[in-house]
């Protein structure tokens, strides 16, 4: 394998790992919001949070850019300073992130509620606080569940490629991922590493996938 | 210790409103009625699991919901012991576990502090606390539930319908348990329920419930004698065991009159509580001799009703005039000539009385 192959996975792995930190917080949030909460405006908000899987990753990517950018709303005008995001590998996770939201959500949304809602209950007529019961009750119940959607994100950040070539460009060694690695070397006709880097996702991508097919096989029989 | 109850709800159900007022004094209540009667959604509005319930709720001084006052304590607040009908153990945690998710609220509480060893002890949990909850029995799981609230320091305990789905042998078992948890610890108790003998076992108050209001309420003995009452006339009675003897015991009942029941399982000093159906009790004008039924009961008739085919009389026994109910034909009625106010001889054997045993010896001997 070539340097550029090597780098292109690392960067890869590095970039989907921390997309996957930061969309699995706020992503088990609406999960949870979604499961159990009703409230004015819920079909908008689920709306809204699955759009990031329609729309096309490059308005997703324009979007981003236009906000991160150093005039934009998240620039110097506002903050005081450039955060110097865009064209980095720290823009290629935050572009990961965000479409990995959909999923994250959704899966943590059906992990929620296969939870028996009456165990909630339960727990907080034996003197257990909303958050307590949240600690003890509801996350070791659903762990399996939300251990999917943190593969389900990771894997989606993984295979990311139309809002992170407009976020953080197609640099090598600093900015290219496996997907923008392999639209390059289709590009200019280096067809072995087109294939070496194909054979390197697809089993990724086989494995995520197979490890998010038995957590969430074991999930709702989990009693 | 006095305790008190006040509830006066209001909650909208699907099909119709609930809506009960009942206050008491009563420390054991049972609420009875048939499945769909709003028994088990007035328990959630005591818990606290019911943000639709409007009205007020007191228990033992202390304001849980004021909704003109705009007060509501949170569940967690509120000192319930809850023990759901189907345990609902946390499968994620083993027994153990399961029992000590209470324990931050028992150490902080005002409520009930009791010794887990005791509790333990008395359910007869012991040496189970490492077993993972799917592996427990029918009988277990319900036990660990009501150990759960008994060891989370509640004010009240709520029981509802805890020997819903068991067979009969195991409804016997856990009806012990829940007589022994009661003399035991004493803690106050509602226990719902659509069983008549289990009602009568438990509480010393009932409220019947159906379709959300509240037809009947009174002591056990008196209520399910009512005309029209769902549940059928089944006597139970209260006593200790004084002596056992050749497979027989002599048990004095409340009401000072003495029986004779099956010995089996028990000691002197005994608790006990007595079921006889009504079919199995006899009337007879004298006292017949020579006969191997071991109880002859002297009682008055305080009234006669015809229900469902056959008549159903009640006595009254002893210095305290408890009322049983008796069944029988209306022909056996005419030939006796039976009448309001006749003095009678209850006949019955031995074996006609199901005991358990609510407490082994009595405080202070054991």
């Amino acid at each position: 394998m070539s340097p550029e192959i090597v780098a292109a996975l690392l960067l890869s792995v590095r970039v989907a790992l921390c997309a996957t930190a930061l969309v699995l917080v706020p992503g088990i949030y609406l999960g949870r919001l979604l499961a159990r909460r009703s409230f004015f405006g819920k079909s908008v908000v689920e709306t809204l949070v699955s759009l990031p899987l329609v729309l096309p990753p490059t308005a997703l990517g324009y979007v981003l850019l236009r906000l991160l950018a150093r005039d934009g709303p998240f620039g110097e005008g506002t903050l005081g300073f450039d955060p110097g995001i865009l064209f980095t590998w720290k823009g290629a996770a935050l572009a990961s992130a965000v479409m990995a939201l959909p999923l994250v959500a959704r899966t943590a949304r059906v992990a929620f509620e296969h939870v028996d809602p009456r165990l909630e209950s339960l727990a907080r007529t034996l003197g257990l606080s909303a958050r307590r019961t949240f600690l003890r009750v509801t996350l070791p119940l659903a762990r399996r569940g939300l251990l999917a959607a943190a593969v389900m994100g990771f894997s989606r950040a993984l295979g990311e490629f139309g809002a992170t070539i407009l976020v953080a460009g197609n640099i090598p060694g600093r900015t290219q991922t496996l997907p923008l690695a392999i639209f390059q070397s289709i590009q200019v006709g280096r067809d072995d590493e087109a294939n070496v880097l194909l054979g390197i996702t697809v089993a990724l991508a086989f494995a995520a996938v197979w490890v998010v097919e038995i957590l969430m096989r074991g999930a709702p029989g989990e009693r | 210790m006095s305790f008190a109850i006040r509830i006066d709800l209001r909650i909208p159900l699907d099909r119709f409103e609930l809506a009960l007022a009942w206050e008491t004094d009563a420390r054991f209540l049972g609420l009875f009625g048939p499945s769909g009667a709003g028994k088990t959604t007035l328990l959630e509005a005591l818990a606290g699991l019911r943000p639709a319930a409007r009205g007020s709720i007191e228990v033992g001084g202390r304001v849980w919901l004021d909704s003109a006052r705009g007060i509501s304590l949170r569940p967690e607040s509120r000192g319930v012991g809850y023990v759901p009908q189907d345990a609902l153990l946390f499968p994620h945690l083993d027994v153990l576990g399961n029992l000590s998710i209470g324990r931050g609220r028992a150490l902080a509480s005002a409520g009930a502090r009791l010794s887990p060893t005791r509790v333990l002890e008395v359910l007869e949990l012991t040496g189970l606390e490492h077993r993972s909850v799917g592996a427990l029995s029918g009988g277990e799981r319900r036990r660990v539930a009501l150990a759960r609230a008994l060891l989370s320091g509640p004010e009240l305990l709520l029981l509802d319908e805890p020997l819903a789905g068991l067979d009969a042998p195991l409804r016997d078992r856990v009806i012990t348990y829940l007589l022994r948890v009661r003399e035991e610890f004493g803690l106050p108790a509602i226990l719902v329920s659509h069983d008549v003998v289990e009602t009568k076992l438990f509480a010393s108050e009932v409220a019947v419930l159906s379709a959300g209001r509240m037809l009947a309420r009174g002591s056990p003995e008196e209520v399910f004698l009512r005309p029209g009452m769902e549940g059928g006339p089944e006597n139970v009675l209260r006593g200790s065991v004084r002596a056992v003897e050749r497979g027989a015991a002599h048990v004095a009942l409340d009401g000072g009159v003495e029986i004779v029941t099956p010995g089996q399982g028990l000691t002197p000093g005994a608790e006990v509580r007595i079921g006889i159906h009504a079919e199995d009790l006899m009337l007879a004008e004298e006292s017949p001799a020579r006969i191997s039924a071991q109880n002859l009961v002297a009682a008055r008739i305080r009234e006669l009703r015809e229900e469902a085919g056959r008549v159903l009389v009640v006595v009254e026994v002893g210095e305290r005039s408890l009322p049983l109910a008796v069944a029988i034909t209306p022909l056996a009625r005419e030939r006796l000539a039976l009448a309001p106010g006749r003095a009678v001889v209850l006949v019955w054997k031995a074996h006609a009385c199901r005991v358990w045993v609510a407490r082994v010896s009595p405080p202070g001997r054991s």
